[in-house]
């Protein structure tokens, strides 16, 4: 279903401190912001990239394919920051060029930092953090079952989709979206099925809306967490002094 | 339509994060209310966020031939009500971030402000306006779905205008700029998800035995 979430089970550095992990991203994110987009921002991106292709060993055309829908995005809004319209019709704003570059420079690096999270770290890992550092058990709890329940239904939906293809349900556009209404509507009723037969399961198990499981990720190590500043440091210098 | 990662000025980011704040945490209040008097809502609530999202990762096809994927905002508006939605909504906006590389993290607030909240509770006023008004189901909730995606769309429009004003025209020669491109795809799309969802609430309310269940659902989570 995502390819992405296998990637984040599968990847070299599965394994590492979920805080480093998130340490790395989120002040590189930050960095991305308050530098400089040239050099500072494409730095970011550079880093970035190179730590999830080389030090995480992240497949480099699972990476391509996941950056190509955001890069789409931008080439669109890069284009509407660099021209302008006016009554006497279209043409290219003043800076609009350099303006379009920057942004480019800074979304391109906030995507490279997205990706290396998003790939280098499993979803239930950061619901488990975000529960550590205090969000309500209600969300986490809710978020989590969500997890469970999204690749249950999207191979149902994968199913479904390709048994209406298999029936000419794609043949022309008001079957195709006929199709999917069909799909939508018999999805529902089966998820809510699913999610009471699940429910009666826990309550004979004496459930009370609290799962707890025993994790076996290790906590942040004084070397990692230096190394991690010393990237982020190094990398805020670079972008201050050029 | 999401923003992407690092595509917001760290002002506004932080500035639409903070505007969505108080309508997640109202959202999560309530919620937790509903949990605590009925725990087994919250499986029901799991498995309509799951299937929003795996609506959301689904292609449809378009008028003027490109694909999008619908945003179930409507939907989701009229069966659960808009307040729910701003939580639901969140949890959803960030697993695409995190299991798709759809929207982001720092835009995750501006995001959450369309998408989460402003298109649900334009959907919902609608469909209550409608349904006040005497007008059939099928037609309140296309124009629910219809205006609740258009008037997401609206609202992303707005944010990338006042994050990039054009450098003569000001805010206002922006927002004709990013109105314009978005009018062109998400008309149709609009109109398409409306249709879908017509479908969605048919083929559902054709369901005797399951009709109920959506009713109970919807009145819990409100």
């Amino acid at each position: 279903m995502s390819p992405i979430d296998r990637e984040a089970h599968l990847n070299r550095w599965r394994g590492k401190p979920l805080a480093e992990k998130l340490t790395l991203t989120l002040g590189m994110l930050l960095l991305t912001m308050v530098l400089k987009p040239w050099p500072g921002a494409a730095l970011v991106a550079v880093v970035m990239t190179a730590a999830a292709l080389f030090g995480a060993r992240v497949s480099p055309k699972l990476w391509l394919a996941c950056a190509a829908a955001p890069l789409g995005f931008l080439a669109v809004g890069a284009v509407s920051v660099a021209f302008r319209v006016d009554l006497h019709g279209v043409g290219l704003a003043p800076g609009g060029l350099a303006a379009a570059g920057a942004l480019a420079a800074r979304s391109g690096a906030g995507v490279a930092c997205l990706l290396f999270l998003a790939l280098t770290t499993p979803a239930s890992d950061m619901l488990a953090g975000a529960r550590k550092i205090g969000v309500p058990t209600e969300i986490t709890e809710l978020a989590l079952l969500m997890y469970r329940f999204l690749f249950i239904l999207a191979d149902a939906a994968l199913a479904m989709d390709a048994a209406q293809a298999a029936r000419l349900g794609h043949a022309t556009k008001a079957r195709r979206l006929r199709s999917l209404g069909l799909l939508a509507a018999n999805l529902l009723p089966r998820a809510l099925d699913r999610a009471r037969r699940l429910e009666l399961g826990l309550a004979a198990r004496g459930w009370h809306g609290d799962m707890r499981v025993l994790s076996d990720r290790l906590g942040p190590t004084a070397r990692g967490m230096a190394l991690v500043a010393s990237v982020l440091g190094a990398t805020a210098l670079f972008g201050v002094l050029a | 339509m999401h923003i992407m990662e690092g595509f917001l000025p760290v002002g506004h980011a932080a500035g639409w994060f903070a505007a969505s704040a108080p309508f997640v945490v109202a959202g999560g209040v309530s919620l937790r209310r509903i949990l605590r008097e009925r725990p087994e809502a919250r499986l029901n609530l799991a498995a309509s966020g799951a299937f929003a999202f795996v609506l959301s990762a689904l292609k449809m096809p378009s008028v003027t031939g490109s694909c999008s994927h619908p945003t179930g905002v409507g939907l989701g508006a009229v069966v659960f009500g808009p307040a729910v939605m701003a939580v639901l909504g969140t949890i959803v906006l960030l697993f695409q971030a995190l299991l798709l590389a759809h929207g982001g993290l720092t835009t995750l607030g501006a995001n959450v402000f369309s998408m989460a909240i402003v298109g649900p509770w334009a959907s919902y006023a609608v469909w209550k306006a409608l349904r006040g008004l005497g007008a059939p189901i099928a037609l309140a909730v296309f124009f629910a779905a219809a205006l609740g995606d258009l008037s997401t769309y609206a609202t992303t429009a707005v944010q990338l205008a006042l994050a990039y004003p054009d450098a003569e025209t000001g805010y206002a020669g922006a927002l004709v700029k990013f109105g314009g491109i978005f009018a062109v795809t998400q008309l149709p799309l609009a109109i398409a998800e409306g249709l879908l969802t017509v479908v969605v609430m048919n083929a559902l309310s054709g369901r005797a035995g399951h009709a109920d269940e959506i009713a109970v659902l919807a009145g819990e989570a409100r």
